[in-house]
C-alpha cells in the first residue's frame, strides 16, 4: 500500500465524531490533571486507562494521547500562576513564567506557553510521522556509555539555570546529586543513607521533592513576610501575547521543539531535561540573556517548546520498536496490549491503518489543544485573583493531597515538608533550586549508566569513548564547558 | 547579611559538609560489600566523588567571597519585625510537624482543615470568614475527588470516618 492509501485508511478510522470527541475529552482531562499540582500527566493517563477498555482501540488510544498532551501543557498553568509545576516537565516554565505572573503578566505568559506548546506539538508530531523508523533505530543503538555521555552533557545545562553565581548553582546541583543517592544501591542493593527506614529504601519520591522545593517555600516565605506581596501585581493582566512576540520567540520555539524531539526519541530522558536544555539554549542565544529568570517571555516559550516537543517523539520508539520512551508511554503501551495490539515493526505491516489513524489524530490534537488550552487559561483566571493569604493555605492542602496520592504514602508528605524548608533556606542564601532539581533527576541515571558501563568493560574507562555517539556527546560537553568557562571569566572581568 | 557574607558562609558550610561526608557519613551510613575489586563499582564511589566536588566548590566560594565587595547592602528584602517573623517560622515548623503527626491519627481531611485554618491564622488573613469556609470546603472537595474519582485511599484516621 502507498502512503496515500495508508493515509486514507487512517482517515477512515479517525474521521468520525467519536474519535475527535475522545481526543478532545482526553485533552480536557489532561489539562485539568496537569494543572492540579501532584496529579501530573502520568497519574491522569493512569487514571484514564481503565475507561478505555470498553472503547474502540483507536478511540481509547487517542483518549490517552489527548490526556498526555493536555497534561504536559496543563502543568504550565500552576507553574506560572502559583509557582507550583503541575508536572515535572513544567519545572523550567516556573523560572520565567512566575516572575511574569508576579508582574501582572500571567495572561501573556500563559498565552505564550500555549502557542509554544502547540507549535512544538505540531513539530513533534511531524517528526514522529517523518522520522519514526530512522530515529528509533538510532535510539536503539544507545548503550550505557552513550547514555552516560548524553546525561553528562545534559548536566551542563545547569550552568544555564544557575542565575547570578555558577558556584552556587554547582552547590545546588551537588546537593541534588547527593540526595539522589539515598536508597538502595543500584548494583549491589546495599543501603545508602537509609538509616534502616524502609521508606527511604526506594529513594526520595521525586514529586515530593519537586513540590517541596518549588511550592512549599512560597508558603514559608508568606509566613516569614505575610505582607511582602502587597503592592505586587498577581493578576492575569490585560496584556495578551502578540503575534510579534510569538515571531520574536519563534526561533527558540523551533529550536526547543527539535531538542524535545531529539531527547524524546531516546527512551528514558523525559520532558523535564528537554525543557531545561531548551531553556538554557534559548538563554545562551538570546539578545535578552540578562532578562532570563526575571520574567523573559522567550524563556517561557523555550521551556514549553522543549517539554511539548517530547510528547510526540516519545511515541517514536513506542510505535516503531515497542519500547516505551517514558513512564506515560509505558502506561499507553498497556492500552495497546489490552486491545490486542503489539506496538513494534510488525504493527506497521499488520495495523498500518491504526498507525496512520494515530498520526492523523495527533495532528488534530494540536488544534484541539489550542482551543481547550485557551479556554483553560480563562478558566484558571480565578486562581490568580485569590488573595494570597487564602491561596497559600489552599496550596498547602493541595500539596498534601497531591503528594500523598502519588504513592499513597504519608512519609512522602514529610519529605515534602522537609524539602520545603530546604527550598526556603536555598532561597534565603540565593541558591537557585533548578540545578538541584535537574541533578536530582539526572543523578541516578548518570550513576546507573556509569556503573553499568564500568561493569560491561570490567572497570576500563575506555568504554566511555567507545563509538561515534559517545565521541559526539563528549565533544558537545567539552564545547559547553569551554563556553561556560569563557562566559564566567568574561563576567568576572566585567565586574572587576 | 550581604552577598559577601552569604558567599563565605556557604563556602565554609560546603567545606564542613565535605569533611563530614568523607570522614563520617559515607563510611558509616553507606554499606558496601567487602569483595569489590574495582573502586568505581563501589556504592561509596559516587557519594565520595560528590563530596569531593562539594569541597572544591566550597573552596571556590571562599575564594570568590574574598574577592566580592563587602558593600553592606543586605542581600534579602528586610522585614519590619524579624523577631515576629522568626516566631511565625517556628509556628510554621510546629504546624507542619503536628499536621504530619495528625495525618494517620485523625485522617487527612480533618488534619488538612486544621492546617488550613492554622496557616490562615498564622499569616493573619484579612478574610477570616472566607478562610474558615475554604478550610472546610477545600479538604472536603479534594477528598471527594481523590477518594471517589481517582480511587486513592485517603487516610481516614481513627475517629470520624467519611463516606
Amino acid at each position: 500500500m502507498s502512503v496515500i492509501d495508508n493515509l486514507m485508511a487512517g482517515l477512515a478510522l479517525v474521521g468520525n465524531v467519536d474519535a475527535l470527541v475522545s481526543l478532545a475529552i482526553g485533552i480536557v482531562i489532561g489539562v485539568i490533571g496537569g494543572a492540579i499540582p501532584g496529579i501530573s500527566a502520568t497519574m491522569a493517563v493512569a487514571l484514564t486507562l481503565p475507561f478505555t477498555f470498553p472503547m474502540q482501540p483507536i478511540n481509547g488510544i487517542l483518549l490517552l494521547l489527548g490526556v498526555y498532551k493536555g497534561g504536559i501543557f496543563g502543568g504550565s498553568i500552576p507553574a506560572i500562576l502559583i509557582k507550583t509545576p503541575g508536572t515535572p516537565a513544567s519545572s523550567a516554565t516556573v523560572l520565567d513564567g512566575h516572575p511574569m505572573a508576579a508582574r501582572g503578566e500571567a495572561g501573556r505568559a500563559l498565552g505564550m506557553a500555549l502557542w509554544a506548546s502547540c507549535t512544538a506539538d505540531v513539530i513533534s508530531n511531524l517528526a514522529l510521522i517523518l522520522f519514526a523508523g530512522w530515529l528509533a533505530s538510532f535510539a536503539l543503538s544507545f548503550g550505557p556509555p552513550e547514555f552516560f555521555a548524553l546525561i553528562l552533557f545534559s548536566l551542563t545545562i545547569i550552568a544555564g539555570v544557575s542565575g547570578e553565581s555558577l558556584l552556587r548553582g554547582a552547590l545546588s546541583a551537588l546537593l541534588g546529586l547527593l540526595l539522589a543517592t539515598i536508597g538502595l544501591d543500584l548494583v549491589y542493593g546495599t543501603n545508602r543513607f537509609t538509616f534502616g527506614d524502609p521508606n527511604l529504601m526506594g529513594g526520595l519520591n521525586f514529586i515530593a521533592v519537586l513540590i517541596g522545593l518549588f511550592a512549599i517555600p512560597e508558603v514559608i516565605n508568606m509566613v516569614w513576610h505575610p505582607t511582602g506581596h502587597m503592592g505586587k501585581v498577581q493578576t492575569l493582566g490585560s496584556k495578551w501575547v502578540t503575534f510579534a512576540e510569538y515571531r520574536r520567540c519563534f526561533r527558540s520555539i523551533v529550536r526547543g521543539s527539535f531538542i524535545g524531539v531529539f531527547l524524546g526519541a531516546i527512551p528514558g530522558i523525559g520532558a523535564a531535561p528537554a525543557a531545561f536544555l531548551s531553556y538554557s539554549e534559548a538563554r545562551r542565544k538570546s539578545p535578552n540573556k540578562a532578562n532570563f529568570g526575571k520574567g523573559e517571555i522567550e524563556g517561557v516559550a523555550a521551556s514549553e517548546a522543549g517539554n511539548n516537543g517530547v510528547a510526540g517523539a516519545t511515541l517514536i520508539p513506542l510505535l516503531a520498536l515497542g519500547v516505551p520512551g517514558d513512564v506515560i508511554t509505558a502506561i499507553i503501551i498497556g492500552a495497546f496490549m489490552v486491545h490486542g495490539l503489539q506496538p513494534g515493526p510488525m504493527m506497521f505491516v499488520m495495523n498500518v491503518d491504526i498507525i496512520y489513524g494515530l498520526f492523523i489524530g495527533l495532528i488534530f490534537s494540536s488544534g484541539l489543544l489550542l482551543i481547550v488550552g485557551g479556554l483553560a487559561i480563562r478558566g484558571f483566571k480565578p486562581v490568580a485573583d485569590i488573595p494570597k493569604r487564602i491561596l497559600m493555605p489552599i496550596v498547602l492542602v493541595l500539596c498534601i493531597y497531591g503528594v500523598f496520592a502519588v504513592n499513597n504514602n504519608i512519609f512522602d508528605v514529610g519529605v515534602m515538608f522537609v524539602m520545603g524548608w530546604v527550598g526556603f533556606v536555598l532561597s534565603r542564601y540565593h541558591i537557585p533550586a533548578a540545578p538541584f532539581l535537574i541533578a536530582f533527576i539526572l543523578g541516578p541515571l548518570l550513576e546507573d549508566n556509569f556503573r553499568k558501563a564500568m561493569l560491561m568493560s570490567g572497570g576500563s574507562p575506555d568504554v566511555l569513548l567507545r563509538g561515534p555517539i559517545t565521541w559526539f556527546f563528549w565533544t558537545l560537553t567539552l564545547i559547553a564547558v569551554v563556553a561556560i568557562a569563557r562566559g564566567t571569566l568574561d563576567k568576572a572581568r566585567d565586574k572587576g | 547579611m550581604n552577598k559577601r557574607a552569604i558567599q563565605v558562609q556557604l563556602g565554609i558550610g560546603a567545606c564542613v559538609a565535605c569533611v563530614f561526608l568523607i570522614l563520617y557519613a559515607i563510611p558509616y551510613w553507606i554499606s558496601a560489600p567487602s569483595n569489590i575489586r574495582n573502586i568505581v563499582l563501589s556504592p561509596r564511589f559516587w557519594p565520595y566523588a560528590i563530596a569531593g566536588l562539594t569541597g572544591l566548590v566550597g573552596l571556590g566560594m571562599l575564594f570568590a567571597g574574598r574577592k566580592e565587595d563587602a558593600d553592606g547592602t543586605p542581600a534579602n528584602d528586610p522585614i519590619e519585625d524579624p523577631r515576629a517573623g522568626l516566631m511565625r517560622l517556628a509556628g510554621m515548623a510546629v504546624l507542619m510537624a503536628v499536621t504530619f503527626w495528625l495525618l494517620p491519627r485523625i485522617g487527612m481531611v480533618w488534619a488538612s482543615m486544621l492546617a488550613f485554618a492554622s496557616l490562615a491564622f498564622l499569616v493573619k488573613t484579612r478574610h477570616p470568614k472566607t478562610a474558615l469556609i475554604c478550610a472546610v470546603a477545600v479538604p472536603l472537595l479534594l477528598y471527594g475527588f481523590f477518594a471517589h474519582v481517582a480511587g486513592v485511599a485517603i487516610p481516614q484516621g481513627e475517629f470520624v470516618r467519611l463516606p
